[in-house]
């Protein structure tokens, strides 16, 4: 998709070697190698695959594009243009020259003591700066291990709305993952990986994204109504015992693995719009299921958005939608860029919808990588939680969902 | 078109909404079963994509430890595991030993795992109570849920582990054991045949360094004798033809002469060939006795005493009264310094010297010298001066004599009573050569070694 080599704006490099100072250094270099021989960059996007120590890969990078601004995450995987993986050991550089501009940089590392609070401070820093702008947020989304506990987005994003005011960005992200199996995340800030952070980049004026979201789930029960929830964790639908309602439409017993079975199967999504409206799964907001209480024949979701009384459905993974999504929506980006002057495609994509985890007979990334023809250098990651934006300009996050934003130049 | 109820529109809600969810319960089984079959597949097309890029290690130039790594690195990405190694057994003391190990955030100090009684297969699940092979192996991996494979016959186990049970969609389970066996058992493969190749490789230089070594000593060999027979004919054909007519008779006894020298250097050089040959193939025995070397050496250098008279060089034996005997074969010790030492009378100018010393060493052993300060030779020329027929110049040969066997002979000879010969030069300031003896050799000694040829 990459139009020639040495020639990009943006230097794009991957890397799968091993031992980390050699990936982040390699990664490093062959993004050097694609910018334009003049250019010189400024800052860097780094995703890092969850076997490396990120410490060790940020110094590789450093002994070759000098101590510029990192920032980005942890990643179960990667994903550019030359190919993808998801061994743990991949990293994935993305080097813009300073001649797009520099951009802000805001950091909070409050998430741990809350995160609409800390969504409210990134927020009131944006205010000034970010409106119309492009904005990439990362956050990692691992709270805690034992039990299993996110940083829930949308706090997050809800209180980085509250603190925007008026201000709206078009903002995309992602909440940064170590593996599939949820184990642990980080961030870059800028300068160091960081644990419960949250880090904005407001991109430069001239930079412009155009953003669509590849979905996968489908409706497969009439709408039900969310009648006890806390927080995340959801009691009843309709009435009935959540868990129970699961079961009963599975015809299997998913208390038995601690709701392993369920979050490969089924999300629960909440349909924007006219809820009578034909079926688009771009009108979906899907969540993933966390883990099931066996005692409190509950099921806990991946984010706490679902109100008392919000209408929901139950959402089938279906992975041959999710291959139809990908490239009608990557074809759909494809005539949307057509003529235009692209400077990069950021793909932020899922960790759960790879073959490996979702059972899909095709890598999705595959058919991304053979449908793209956008002309500019591809960086992906496999991510935890997508953020993006769902209608009016406000970003959501999301869930099984893979988020293709391409940023262009704004002349 | 009649109006209907609303108690019958909200009954025939009631019915779609039961059949909506039947049939979407429906798809969704139908979608779990299909996803279950396709994760199967894919098992199996990892498996198959394992092996294809494990094999393709076969034909990689690099370390072992490189190819462990990589061998790895193959596992790690097609099995999604967080880590793994390669275990070595350790036949000498029991256990295993990590030999490589990938997806440790940090560098690890590699201990001895303590399984004397390794199982050919072995996982840890969350619904099995661990026992001693459990703790072992997930403390060697840091991790709590592990897979091992075991091949006994090779002593190599491949180790896998993950943080957590589900590792990205299931449990290890008994289902794996294919997978993770034929891995292993494509990487012992591997490290057995780039064993054998290696293996190969080696004997194929010996072979081929054996070969050039063969051609040389024979093209050498052709060429000593060509060279005394062709001297023989000629000078025999002057005779036979009378080509300086019937009153040369001077001439004609002087070519005679020629003949007959030639043809002593043609019977001494297949005498040392003979011996050569009989000493490298084992067919020649020491017999050994009780051997005075201050009595060896005065003998040797009577041997050469004339040459030595007639060339200007001065003689001196160097060995101490009260010098034990050793225990040797007399006739190969005198033949041992007659070789030396008409060697450094033949390359010593007029008015140098040459001294046979004899002495014990710190080890108890023997060390005999012969030092002269002949002509000597540059240090990369030493090694060819002990191989057969490799004299280092022919004009040598022809200038000094000698059948180009001499310090072949004494190396193998030195070698054959259990010691070695050295030589230390320098271009004109001399030659040492050192044969030194073992401890053994030494009558007194305490134990005795008879080498047999």
């Amino acid at each position: 998709m990459a139009g020639t080599m040495g020639q990009e704006l943006i230097g794009v490099g991957r890397s799968n070697n091993p031992d980390p100072r050699e990936a982040g250094a390699e990664a490093a270099r062959r993004a050097a190698d694609m910018l334009k021989p003049a250019e010189i960059p400024a800052w860097v996007l780094l995703f890092c695959g969850g076997k490396h120590d990120p410490a060790a890969v940020l110094a590789g990078l450093r002994g070759v594009v000098g101590p510029l601004p990192v920032v980005g995450g942890s990643a179960a995987g990667a994903v550019t243009s030359t190919g993808f993986g998801y061994s743990g050991f991949e990293v994935a550089v993305g080097l813009f020259p300073e001649a797009l501009g520099i951009p802000d940089i805001l950091t909070d590392s409050g998430l741990l003591q809350g995160e609409a609070e800390t969504g409210r401070r990134l927020g009131e820093g944006l205010r000034g700066s970010a409106d119309e702008r492009v904005v990439l947020l990362f956050y990692d989304s691992v709270a805690a291990t034992s039990p299993p506990k996110l940083h829930p987005a949308s706090s997050l994003i809800e209180g980085i709305y509250d603190g925007m005011g008026n201000c709206r960005p078009h903002l995309v992200g992602a909440g940064t993952l170590t593996d599939m199996n949820l184990s642990d995340g980080y961030v870059f800030d800028g300068t160091k990986p960081r644990k419960h952070t949250a880090v904005a980049v407001v991109l430069p004026a001239g930079i412009t994204a155009e953003t669509t979201i590849l979905h996968g789930c489908i409706p497969v029960s009439s709408f039900m109504t969310i009648t006890n929830i806390d927080g995340a964790e959801v009691f009843e639908l309709d009435g009935k015992p959540a868990l129970e309602v699961l079961e009963t439409m599975l015809g299997i017993d998913v208390a038995d693995d601690d709701g392993r079975t369920l979050s490969l199967m089924v999300t629960l999504g909440e349909k924007h719009g006219d809820p009578f409206a034909e079926y688009d799964e771009n009108r979906y907001v899907n969540r993933l299921i966390l883990r099931v209480a066996a005692d409190r024949r509950s099921i806990t979701l991946f984010e706490p958005d679902f109100r008392l009384g919000s209408i929901v459905q139950i959402m089938s993974r279906d992975n041959g939608l999710m291959v139809q999504s990908v490239r009608n929506g990557v074809r759909l980006m494809n005539q949307r860029l057509s003529g235009r002057r692209a400077l990069m495609a950021l793909y932020i994509d899922c960790a759960g919808r790879a073959s490996a985890r979702s059972g899909s007979e095709i890598e999705e990334a595959e058919v991304l990588l053979d449908e793209i023809s956008i002309q500019a250098p591809l960086l992906g990651f496999y991510s935890g939680v997508e953020i993006a934006p769902l209608d009016e300009m406000r970003s959501r996050p999301l869930d099984w969902t893979a988020v293709l934003t391409v940023l262009c130049c704004n002349t | 078109m009649t109006e209907r109820s609303t108690d019958d529109l909200e009954r025939e809600l009631a019915f779609y909404r039961r059949q909506c969810n039947d049939l979407g319960a429906r798809v969704l089984r139908m979608q779990e079963e299909q996803s279950r079959a396709h994760r199967e597949a894919r098992r199996s097309r990892t498996a198959a994509r394992l092996l294809r890029s494990a094999f393709g290690l076969v034909n990689v130039e690099a370390s072992d430890e490189a190819i462990g790594n990589r061998m790895l690195e193959i596992v790690l990405d097609n099995l999604v595991c967080d880590r793994a190694a390669i275990l070595r057994r350790d036949s000498r003391r029991g256990g295993f030993m990590i030999v490589n190990a990938l997806g440790f955030a940090h560098p690890r100090v590699v201990e001895d795992i303590p399984l004397n009684d390794p199982p050919e297969f072995f996982f840890t699940s969350s619904r099995e109570t661990g026992d001693e092979v459990a703790a072992t192996l997930v403390q060697a991996l840091g991790l709590p849920f592990i897979m091992w494979a075991y091949d006994p016959a090779a002593g190599i186990a491949l180790l896998l582990g993950n943080r957590g049970e589900a590792n990205v969609s299931r449990p290890f389970g008994p289902d794996d054991r294919e997978v993770v066996e034929a891995a292993l058992g494509v990487f012992v493969d591997i490290m057995q045949r780039r064993r054998v190749e290696e293996e190969l490789r080696v004997a194929k230089i010996v072979a081929e360094e054996a070969n050039s070594i063969k051609a040389t000593f024979l093209a050498n060999l052709s060429h000593e004798l060509r060279t005394p027979l062709n001297a023989i004919i000629g000078f025999s054909e002057i005779i036979r033809d009378e080509m300086y007519g019937v009153d040369s008779r001077e001439k004609y006894q002087e070519y005679a002469s020629d003949i007959h020298e030639n043809g002593q250097h043609l019977l001494s050089l297949i005498q040392d060939i003979l011996d050569f040959s009989r000493l490298q193939s084992g067919r020649s025995t020491l017999r050994e006795e009780s051997v005075d070397l201050a009595q060896a050496a005065a003998a040797a250098m009577g041997a050469v005493a004339t040459m030595a008279q007639e060339r200007g060089v001065r003689m001196n034996i160097g060995i101490r009264p009260g010098m034990p005997p050793i225990h040797a074969d007399p006739t190969r010790i005198r033949q041992i310094l007659i070789n030396l030492i008409g060697n450094a009378v033949k390359f010593t100018p007029a008015g140098g010297r040459v001294e046979i010393r004899a002495a014990l060493s710190d080890d108890g052993g023997v060390v005999l010298q012969v030092i002269d300060s002949g002509i000597g030779m540059a240090p990369e020329d030493i090694p060819r001066a002990l191989e057969p027929f490799c004299q280092l110049e022919n004009t040598y040969t022809r200038r000094f004599g000698g059948t180009g066997l001499g310090l072949p002979l004494c190396k193998t000879l030195a070698e054959r009573h259990g010691g070695t010969l050295s030589i230390d030069s320098r271009p004109g300031f001399g030659t040492t050569v050192t044969v030194r003896l073992p401890q053994q050799r030494v009558a007194d000694g305490s134990a005795s070694i008879f080498h047999r040829a």
